[in-house]
C-alpha cells in the first residue's frame, strides 16, 4: 500500500516537474495579432507576420539584437561588393551549411528559387526587391551549390539592397518542399500560409486564426534557445494584455496603455522596456496649388502651434522622442536639430501675414491607434485643440484606417495625422518618400514639389562617401523641416512589459525579436 | 402543413436571395477604394492595378454581379481582400466559435431567465417579483460592451476568478481543431484539464452575451406565466386538488411553451448581433469579430459573406420555429 | 378630456414603471435641452488634469484628454436623444408608407412589400447596420440611416396587421360606402387608430435606436471625435477602466437610464392602452 502510494506521488511529482519544466520552456506573449493575413515570407508585409517570419525563415545577412548599423552574416557566412565597368553591382554570398525543418540542405537554389518567388508572386513589399533593388527574374544565379551571385544596376545601392535582404521577403524557403505545394503557378503561397518551410530556430506549428499562433522549436536548425515553444495570442485590448501579465496567463505584453506602462516600471514583478522604433508619427499638410496649406507660412504656423511637448510627456507618458526632422534617430545622418519652438504668438502672426485668418481645414483621423499605440482619436483632438489656440479650425474627420489611406493616397487629404516608418533601416528609406516628390510617395501624397529636395534624395541615395552622404542629408532634413509638407510629431518607443523572470527579450528598432534568444529563470 | 412548409422554403429562398442582393449593392457605395485598402499604404498603383484585375473589381458592377451570383449558386462567397482566403473557408474558421458562444449565452440565457420568470409570476407583486422586474429592465437596458469591459475588470482583473479573453489558458497544449468548438475538441482529445479551461473561458463572455436575452425571456416567462395561470383549466385543475407544483409544471408550462418558443428564436438573431461586440472585447475568434475587421478593412465581400450566413442562419431558424409551432399547436392550421 | 382618457391617465399615474420612465425621460430631456447653461466646454482639455478622480470641479472627474466627464455627458444627452427622434421618425415614415400600402393594396403589393419587410428583418442588425455605416462613411448622419434602415420593418408590420384588423370594421365600410377614396381612407380613419400600438413601438425604438447607434459609435463606426458620443466615449475610454472606471462608466450609465426611460414609458402606455395586458 505504502509502496503504491509511493509511485503515484512519485508519478505525480515527476509529472508537475514536466509540467514546470513545460512553463520553463514556454514563452506566451499577449499580442495584437489583427493584422495578421499570412506567414509567407515573401508575401508578409505587417507588423505581426514579420515578427513570426523572422523567427521561422533565415536571412542571407541579419542585424544582431539591437545593432542595426552594420549587417552580420546569418545564412550566408561572408559576402563581397564588386562595382563593374559599366557601374552595375555583383554581390557575391558564400553560404554556410544549414538544413531547412525539413532536413533538406539549404542551397544556392533554395536562394534564387526565394528571391525569383517574391518577384513571381509581386506581394505588397515586392516593390523592395523590384523598385528598390532593382531586381529582376535572372539577377539572382546559384554559381554552385553554396554560392550566390546577385546583379545590381548602377542606379541601386549595394548597401541598401543589403540592408533590405535582412527583411523577411528576404527569407529563404525550403523550394524542394514549397514546389511541392504549388497550386496553379502560386509559387505554394497558398499553402506557404499557414505552413512554415524554414530553417530559422522555429516551425510553424498551428495558427488558429483570430486567437493565436504557435511556434515549436525547430530541430534542424542550427539557432537553438531555451524556449521551445512560443505561444502569441492574440489580445487586443490593452486592458486584456494588462490583466493576463498579472495573473501570469502571458509573459509578455505588447500592448500596454502609457499610464499602465509607467506603473509596471515600479512593479518589482515586471520589466519595462521602452523599446526604439523607426517609426514616427506626422502631420501632413497639402501643400498644392490653391489648397488650404499652399502657403508656406502657414504650414510653419502649425509648426509652431503644435504642442509637441504636451502630445509627449503628457499624452505618451514620455513614450516618445521628440523630433522635427524627417530622419528618425537610430538611423544614418539621423537630425536631432529642433528648428522651431511652440509659439501661438508666433503662430497667429504667420497666419495673419499669410492672410488666412479663421482659416478652417478638413482633419484626417484614423480610427485605430497612433504611434505609440494611443488611440488617433485621442491625438487628433489634441491636435484640434491646439490649432484652435492659433486661430485654425481643424474638421476632424475620422475614418477607418484603410479608408484613410485610399483618401490620402490619392491627394485627396487637407490635414492628416498618420504614421510612417522606413521600409529598411536606411536613412533613404525616408528621404526618398518624404523629400521626393516623383517617388510618387509621401512627399507626393501631400502635393509638395521641391526640386531642390528630390535632387538632394536622389543624389544622397546613390553616395558611396559616407560624409559627404551625411552631409547631403543635413541639407535635406533642414530643407523640409523648414518648407516640407509635415509637421513631424514624435518617434514613438514601443512599450514592452514583461514578467520579471523573462530574460533578454529584445526588440529592435524594426520589430524583430529573436525567440532563441529569449529564456525564462524562476 | 405540406404545401405550407412549401410556401414557407419559397419565401425563405426569396429571403436569402434579397439578402444577397441588397449585400452586394451596399457594397458598391463604399466611397474608399477597397483594393487599395487592402494593400496597404506602400504599394504601387501598378501592384494595386493588378490585383485589382486579378479580384475582377475592374468590370461593370452588373458583370460583377453575374459572376457574384453564379458563384454564389455553387455555395462560393468569393475571396476576402484583406485575408486573401476564400470567404467560405474563412467562415468556416471562424463560425464555430460564434456558435459554441452562442449556444452558451442561450442555454445561460434560458437557465436563468426561464425560472426567475417563473419566480416571478408564481410570487407576482411580491418583492421577488419586483426584483426580477428590475433587473429584467436594467439587464435589456444595459449597453453590452460596457457590461463586457466591467465583468472583466471586476472578475478577471480585480477578483481573479475567472480567466479574460481567449479561448484556452495558453501554457495548455490545444487539442487538434476537429470541429473548432473548443470546448468539444477538448473532449474529443480526452484532455480533461483543458475542457475545464475552455469552460471557464466561456463563462464570463457567455454571461454577458446572453444579459440581454436573459432579461428579455424571464420578462416573457413572467408575463405568459401569469396569463395561463388565470386561464379556466388551471383553475380548474388546482379546484380538483392536484397539488401546486403538479399544476404549474404539467399544465402551465406546457401552454405557455409555444410564446416562449417564438422568443428563443428571435434571441438566437439578436445574440448574433451582440456577438459582434462581445467577441471584438472577448478576443473570441468568432465571425462577429471577423465582420468588423472586415468592415474597417474596407472588405465588402467579406462582410457580404458575413451577413449572408448570418441572415441563413436567422431565416432558418424562424423557419425551423415556425414549422415547430405549427406542428405543435393543434389550434393552428395552414391551409 | 372624456372619461376614457381620464381613466387611463389616472392608471398611467398610478403606474409606478411608468411613472419612473416619464420623470427619467423628462429628466433626460430637460438635461438635454439646458446642457449648453449646464454644463462646461465639452472639448476642453487640460493634459495636467488626465484622468483625475470625481470631485467638486469635475463632478464625474476627466477622461484620458483631461476633458470634464460631466460636461460631456450631458453633452451627450442632446446627440442621443436628437439620434433616438430622428431615427424613430425615419423608420415611422418609413415604415408607415410600406405598411399602409401593402396593407391597404393587398395582392401581389402586400406579398412583395412584405417579403421586403422581410428581407431586411432577416439581416443581424448591427451587422447590416455596420455595413451600411462603413459603406456611407461613419459619421452621425449616416449611423441614423443605418439604424434607421435595420428599424423600419418593424412599423411596416403593424402598421399593415392594423389595417387589416380594421380594414373590414364597420365603419370603415361605411366610409367606403360613402365613397371615401383609399387614401381618405388610410389618413383619416386607419391612422388614427394604429396610433396607440406605434407610440409604444416608438418608446421603445427610441432606447433601442440609442443603444444600437452608442454600438456603432464603440466599434468605430460612428460619431467622429470629439464628439461626446455616448457609445463613442465608453470606447475612447475603456482601456483606462481599471484606473478611471468613471471614464467609461458615466457616458454608459447615461445610455443605461436614457433606454430604461423610454422602455419603461413604452411599458407604461402599452399596459394603459391594453386593459388586457395591465393585469400582467
Amino acid at each position: 500500500m505504502l509502496k503504491r502510494m509511493l509511485i503515484l506521488a512519485l508519478g505525480l511529482f515527476s509529472f508537475m516537474a514536466f509540467a514546470q519544466s513545460a512553463r520553463q520552456s514556454t514563452l506566451v506573449v499577449g499580442v495584437d495579432l489583427g493584422d495578421l493575413i499570412t506567414l509567407d515570407p515573401q508575401v508578409s508585409y505587417e507588423f505581426s507576420g514579420s515578427l513570426i517570419t523572422d523567427n521561422l525563415y533565415e536571412t542571407l545577412v541579419r542585424f544582431e539584437g539591437n545593432d542595426l548599423s552594420e549587417v552580420q552574416p546569418s545564412l550566408a557566412s561572408t559576402w563581397s561588393v564588386e562595382t563593374q565597368a559599366d557601374g552595375s553591382h555583383k554581390i557575391v554570398f558564400n553560404l554556410r551549411d544549414a538544413s531547412f525543418s525539413s532536413g533538406n540542405p539549404v542551397t544556392a537554389a533554395d536562394v534564387v528559387y526565394s528571391f525569383d518567388r517574391a518577384i513571381g508572386i509581386a506581394g505588397p513589399s515586392s516593390f523592395l526587391i523590384t523598385d528598390v533593388a532593382k531586381m529582376t527574374v535572372g539577377s539572382t544565379v546559384a554559381v554552385d551549390d553554396q554560392t550566390v551571385e546577385l546583379n545590381i544596376p548602377a542606379d541601386a545601392n549595394p548597401n541598401i539592397v543589403l540592408n533590405l535582404l535582412t527583411f523577411n521577403i528576404g527569407g529563404i524557403v525550403d523550394s524542394k518542399v514549397v514546389m511541392e505545394h504549388e497550386v496553379d503557378g502560386d509559387f505554394g503561397s497558398t499553402w506557404l500560409r499557414e505552413n512554415s518551410a524554414g530553417s530559422g530556430p522555429y516551425v510553424l506549428e498551428r495558427w488558429d486564426a483570430g486567437a493565436q499562433v504557435i511556434l515549436t522549436a525547430n530541430e534542424n536548425a542550427s539557432r537553438v534557445g531555451p524556449i521551445k515553444r512560443v505561444i502569441l495570442r492574440n489580445m487586443q485590448e490593452s486592458s486584456a494584455q494588462q490583466a493576463a501579465l498579472e495573473s501570469g496567463e502571458i509573459d509578455v505584453a505588447y500592448n500596454f496603455t502609457p499610464e499602465a506602462f509607467n506603473a509596471a516600471k515600479s512593479n518589482p514583478d515586471y520589466t519595462a522596456l521602452q523599446t526604439d522604433s523607426f517609426q514616427m508619427t506626422y502631420l501632413g499638410m497639402n501643400s498644392g496649388e490653391g489648397k488650404a496649406f499652399a502657403d508656406n507660412r502657414i504650414r510653419q504656423a502649425v509648426r509652431y502651434a503644435v504642442d509637441q511637448d504636451g502630445i509627449i510627456n503628457d499624452l505618451l507618458g514620455g513614450l516618445g522622442r521628440k523630433m522635427q526632422t524627417i530622419i528618425p534617430f537610430g538611423l544614418f545622418a539621423s537630425d536631432d536639430t529642433l528648428y522651431y519652438e511652440r509659439d501661438v504668438e508666433k503662430a497667429k502672426s504667420l497666419l495673419a501675414e499669410a492672410g488666412a485668418d479663421g482659416l478652417s481645414v478638413e482633419f484626417l483621423v484614423s480610427t485605430g491607434s497612433c504611434g505609440g499605440g494611443i488611440p488617433c482619436a485621442d491625438l487628433g483632438a489634441k491636435i484640434q485643440s491646439d490649432l484652435a489656440e492659433v486661430g485654425i479650425n481643424a474638421n476632424i474627420r475620422q475614418l477607418p484606417q484603410s479608408e484613410l489611406l485610399d483618401i490620402y493616397r490619392a491627394q485627396g487629404a487637407e490635414l492628416v495625422v498618420v504614421g510612417w516608418s522606413p521600409d529598411y533601416p536606411d536613412p533613404d528609406g525616408n528621404a526618398t518618400p518624404l523629400g521626393d516628390y516623383n517617388a510618387k510617395s509621401l512627399a507626393w501624397r501631400n502635393d509638395w514639389n521641391n526640386p531642390e529636395a528630390s535632387e538632394l534624395a536622389a543624389a544622397a541615395a546613390l553616395e558611396a562617401d559616407s560624409a559627404k552622404r551625411g552631409d547631403l542629408y543635413g541639407q535635406l532634413t533642414k530643407l523640409v523641416a523648414e518648407e516640407g509638407p509635415f509637421a513631424i510629431l514624435y518617434q514613438p518607443s514601443v512599450p514592452i512589459v514583461t514578467r520579471a523572470y523573462v530574460q533578454d527579450f529584445i526588440r529592435n528598432a524594426q520589430g524583430n525579436v529573436d525567440f532563441d534568444k529569449v529564456s525564462k529563470t524562476e | 402543413m405540406l404545401a405550407y412548409l412549401f410556401r414557407r422554403l419559397g419565401y425563405l429562398i426569396f429571403v436569402i436571395w434579397g439578402v444577397s442582393f441588397a449585400a452586394f449593392f451596399i457594397a458598391q457605395i463604399v466611397p474608399g477604394d477597397p483594393i487599395a485598402a487592402a494593400l496597404g499604404s506602400n504599394a504601387r498603383d501598378a501592384q494595386i492595378e493588378a490585383y485589382r484585375i486579378k479580384t475582377g473589381l475592374d468590370k461593370p458592377v452588373w458583370v460583377q454581379y453575374g459572376r457574384y451570383l453564379s458563384r454564389l449558386s455553387q455555395g462560393d462567397l468569393g475571396n476576402s481582400l484583406r485575408t486573401r482566403r476564400p470567404i467560405a473557408s474563412d467562415l468556416r474558421d471562424f463560425f464555430p466559435a460564434t456558435l459554441e458562444l452562442t449556444l452558451a449565452a442561450l442555454l445561460f440565457a434560458i437557465l436563468f431567465g426561464i425560472p426567475t420568470g417563473l419566480l416571478a409570476a408564481l410570487f407576482k407583486d411580491t418583492l421577488i417579483d419586483v426584483g426580477v422586474r428590475s433587473l429584467a429592465l436594467i439587464g435589456g437596458a444595459t449597453p453590452i460592451y460596457w457590461l463586457a469591459i466591467l465583468m472583466i475588470s471586476i472578475f478577471h482583473t480585480k477578483l481573479g476568478w475567472l480567466p479574460g479573453p481567449g479561448r484556452l489558458d495558453a501554457f495548455l497544449i490545444p487539442p487538434p481543431e476537429l470541429t473548432n468548438i473548443m470546448t468539444i475538441d477538448t473532449l474529443l482529445a480526452r484532455d480533461f484539464e483543458a475542457f475545464v479551461d475552455s469552460l471557464r473561458h466561456l463563462v464570463l463572455p457567455a454571461i454577458v452575451l446572453g444579459a440581454f436575452s436573459t432579461a428579455l425571456l424571464a420578462r416573457m416567462v413572467r408575463n405568459t406565466m401569469i396569463e395561463v395561470l388565470a386561464q379556466d383549466y388551471i383553475r380548474t385543475a388546482r379546484a380538483k386538488g392536484i397539488s401546486e407544483r403538479w399544476v404549474i409544471l404539467k399544465h402551465a408550462l406546457r401552454n405557455g411553451a409555444l410564446p416562449i418558443l417564438t422568443v428563443l428564436g428571435n434571441l438566437l438573431g439578436s445574440l448574433l448581433t451582440g456577438a459582434v461586440l462581445t467577441e471584438t472585447i472577448f478576443s473570441w475568434p468568432g465571425i462577429g469579430s471577423y465582420a468588423t475587421s472586415s468592415a474597417l478593412s474596407l472588405d465588402f465581400p467579406a462582410v457580404m459573406g458575413v451577413t449572408l450566413v448570418a441572415g441563413l442562419t436567422y431565416a432558418g431558424i424562424n423557419l425551423l420555429v415556425d414549422i415547430l409551432y405549427a406542428f405543435f399547436d393543434p389550434r393552428i392550421s395552414y391551409a | 378630456m372624456n372619461e376614457l382618457q381620464k381613466r387611463n391617465l389616472r392608471r398611467f399615474v398610478k403606474n409606478p414603471g411608468s411613472m419612473l420612465g416619464s420623470i427619467l425621460a423628462l429628466i433626460m430631456i430637460l438635461l438635454a435641452l439646458f446642457a449648453p447653461l449646464i454644463s462646461g466646454d465639452p472639448l476642453a482639455q487640460n493634459l495636467s488634469e488626465r484622468l483625475q478622480a470625481p470631485s467638486s470641479s469635475h463632478f464625474l472627474g476627466t477622461d484620458q484628454l483631461g476633458r470634464d466627464v460631466f460636461s460631456r455627458v450631458l453633452q451627450g444627452a442632446r446627440i442621443s436623444l436628437r439620434l433616438g427622434l430622428i431615427v424613430v421618425s425615419l423608420s415611422l415614415l418609413v415604415g408607415s408608407v410600406i405598411g399602409l400600402a401593402a396593407g391597404l393594396l393587398g395582392g401581389f403589393w402586400d406579398d412583395f412589400l412584405m417579403r421586403i419587410t422581410d428581407i431586411f428583418l432577416a439581416f443581424p442588425a448591427l451587422i447590416l447596420a455596420m455595413a451600411i455605416s462603413a459603406a456611407l462613411g461613419p459619421n452621425l448622419n449616416n449611423v441614423m440611416i443605418a439604424v434607421a434602415a435595420v428599424s423600419w420593418p418593424s412599423y411596416a408590420r403593424l402598421l399593415r396587421a392594423q389595417v387589416l384588423a380594421i380594414k373590414h370594421v364597420e365603419f370603415v365600410d361605411a366610409a367606403r360606402a360613402l365613397g371615401a377614396t383609399q387614401g381618405r381612407l388610410a389618413f383619416r380613419h386607419l391612422l388614427p387608430n394604429s396610433i396607440t400600438p406605434l407610440m409604444v413601438q416608438a418608446s421603445f425604438d427610441i432606447g433601442s435606436a440609442i443603444l444600437t447607434a452608442a454600438g456603432l459609435s464603440f466599434i468605430g463606426f460612428g460619431a467622429q471625435p470629439p464628439i461626446p458620443e455616448w457609445g463613442a466615449m465608453v470606447s475612447e475610454t475603456r482601456n483606462f477602466i481599471n484606473e478611471a472606471p468613471w471614464a467609461s462608466s458615466s457616458p454608459a450609465i447615461a445610455i443605461l437610464l436614457t433606454v430604461l426611460a423610454f422602455n419603461l414609458l413604452g411599458d407604461g402606455i402599452r399596459d394603459v392602452l391594453d386593459p388586457r395586458s395591465s393585469q400582467r
